[in-house]
């Protein structure tokens, strides 16, 4: 046993050792992380060739689930006692609905990459309802939302500020928007935060969203951002001078110049659907892009993945801005490991 | 890689509370579902090894294909059962930690059952023999089976614990991956991945294979004190 406890305590010994000597060297590193980034900003290729055009407008929206909607379970049989937490998702969503949530949210990110990354929808629904203090039985909330709401921060950053005030505890699922709408649909989200008109007004239709009291709608958009062209910074198919987004993905097909399509049903990947030249066809179906295999490139990937790949191809793709910007900052170290 | 790695001992170091809480919610998981399979599946895996019964053959074979189950499907099928319209929807399992200990439950306990069946099959025709020898009664006769398997359900444990460390499809679609509540190692790691945050992601990778490498060399060292 005494024979034992020496070898465990000397293992612990050379990794705390290792430890110890990795910790000195990692300030020099830094510093030349940093330096690197601020003598070239863009050790990264990719830029924002095209952002802020009408087209490109990015419209998250809040909506309740219905706790007496029509859920069905994977036989499709109904399912009639869903347990939601209403009262929990009537808080949050007139929390974020309030003055000071939409502030905290419309200001969000600036600090940290001097650019706003979420900006308050003109003519959103206003909450003056007073929210109440948390219950055991109204304590947990579980909001489903797409990976480009989390991955931005803003949650992280919003949803503290709300639950050391009310007492209430968030939890966060995070897919795409395609995702994040099926998780509620069965059942499994008091409240959901996406961005894909047509996906919404479809959940709407369906009766799986609720009218919050003191609301006129279901949908209740109040962010809106911006999706952003991003290529390389030759950028061949001339996509920055052209007067439209429209007119540049139509560039970008013309020259058959590489395209990196999420595909996975993601609230980027509808948007970015509905840009392409309508004689071109193409859809999430992927017999409708096979004759354009040569350039359009599906990944059915995150958005991270997707900005790697088009950084390595020189290839043009259709991002929210949040995720560019934090793949931007993090590039300086992103290029040392390579 | 190396900055990486630089990277992964100075999160560590920093005393990142996030960070722990991750490694925390991976070592409740994985040690909890590993030992459980551990107590199910060794009786179950010795008595399959010892007795013979009209079936056996195929009880066997079933286990040995349940060895091979993919933890997506397995994830799959435990997201259909507790999902707000699942049959199981009143036990609230979805998205919590003991939720991804059943659906671990599920993958692990047929290793284990398969490795003791093969392993006691082997030894326990000779120690029958040796226990009749000396008079033992069945309760004996299994401490002594036991006793001579020891080395071998320890390297089951190892195998089980590290199935449970490494395993990502089950535990992201039963746990959800929730922020400071079900995120696991394996499922930060790929949230980092879809972010773009390689570095972040490696660091974590790193961090992972060091946990292993701590829990493994603490199972081994006991193995060392058993006889072979």
């Amino acid at each position: 046993m005494k024979r034992t406890l020496a070898i465990l305590l000397a293992v612990c010994m050379i990794f705390v050792l290792c430890a110890c000597g990795a910790e000195e060297t990692t300030p020099v590193s830094e510093s030349v992380a940093e330096e690197s980034v601020s003598a070239d900003e863009s050790s990264v290729d990719l830029q924002i060739l095209m952002e802020e055009d009408d087209s490109m407008i990015n419209t998250y929206s809040l909506l309740a689930v219905n706790p007496d909607a029509n859920f069905v379970d994977a036989d499709g049989n109904a399912v009639a006692d869903v347990e939601l937490n209403t009262e929990g998702a009537d808080a949050l969503i007139n929390w974020l609905l309030s003055e000071e949530g939409e502030e905290l949210a419309a200001n969000y990110g600036y600090d940290e990459y001097g650019e706003y990354l979420f900006y308050g929808l003109e003519g959103a629904p206003v909450s003056e309802a007073e929210i109440p203090e948390a219950t055991d039985e109204t304590k947990e909330i579980r909001i489903s939302t797409t990976t480009s709401v989390n991955d931005s921060g803003l949650l992280g950053y919003l949803l503290p500020i709300f639950e050391d005030e009310y007492g209430y505890e968030v939890e966060v699922f995070s897919a795409g928007t395609g995702k994040a709408i099926a998780n509620a649909k069965d059942g499994n989200a008091d409240l959901i935060l996406v961005h894909a008109k047509a996906q919404e007004e479809e959940f709407v239709a369906d009766g799986f969203a609720r009218v919050v009291e003191g609301m006129d709608t279901e949908r209740l958009s109040f962010l809106y951002n911006f999706f952003v062209l991003c290529g390389p910074s030759a950028d061949p198919a001339g996509v920055a001078d052209c007067d439209n987004v429209l007119d540049a993905f139509a560039a970008i097909a013309d020259g058959e110049y590489k395209f990196i399509s999420r595909g996975d049903m993601s609230g980027t990947h509808t948007k970015e659907l509905s840009l392409w030249p309508e004689d071109l066809g193409i859809t999430e179906d992927p017999a409708t892009f096979e004759d354009y295999s040569e350039w359009y490139i599906s990944s059915n990937a995150g958005m991270g993945v997707c900005l790697t790949m088009a950084e390595e191809e020189g290839a043009y793709v259709l991002s929210d801005k949040a995720t560019f910007l934090t793949f931007r900052a993090n590039d300086g170290e992103l290029e040392e490991a390579a | 890689m190396s900055s990486a790695f630089r990277e992964a001992i100075h999160l560590i170091l920093s005393g990142n509370s996030t960070l722990f809480n991750i490694i925390g919610v991976t070592l409740r998981m994985s040690l909890t579902s590993s030992l459980l399979a551990l107590l199910i599946g060794v009786p179950l895996g010795a008595l399959l090894g010892c007795s013979k019964f009209p079936g056996k053959k195929i009880l066997v074979i079933l286990t040995r294909t349940m060895i091979g189950l993919p933890p997506v499907v397995c994830g799959l099928l435990c997201y259909l059962m507790f999902c707000g319209v699942g049959p199981l929807r009143h036990l609230h399992l979805l998205y919590t930690v003991n939720g991804m200990i059943i659906a671990q439950l599920i993958l692990i306990t047929p290793i284990v059952i398969g490795l003791l069946e093969s392993f006691s099959a082997g030894v326990y025709p000779a120690l029958r023999d040796s226990a009749r020898g000396m008079g033992f009664r069945k309760g004996k006769t299994v401490l002594l089976l036991m006793n001579e398997c020891r080395y071998s359900i320890l390297t089951t444990y190892l195998l089980a614990l590290a199935r449970a460390l490494a395993e990502v499809g089950a535990v992201s679609m039963v746990g959800g991956a929730i922020v400071h509540k079900t995120n696991v190692m394996t499922t930060a790691i790929m949230a980092y991945t879809n972010m773009g945050q390689f570095q972040n992601a490696m660091a974590l990778g790193i961090v992972l294979i060091l946990l292993a490498l701590v829990l493994t060399t603490v199972v081994s060292l006991m193995q060392k004190e058993v006889p072979q």
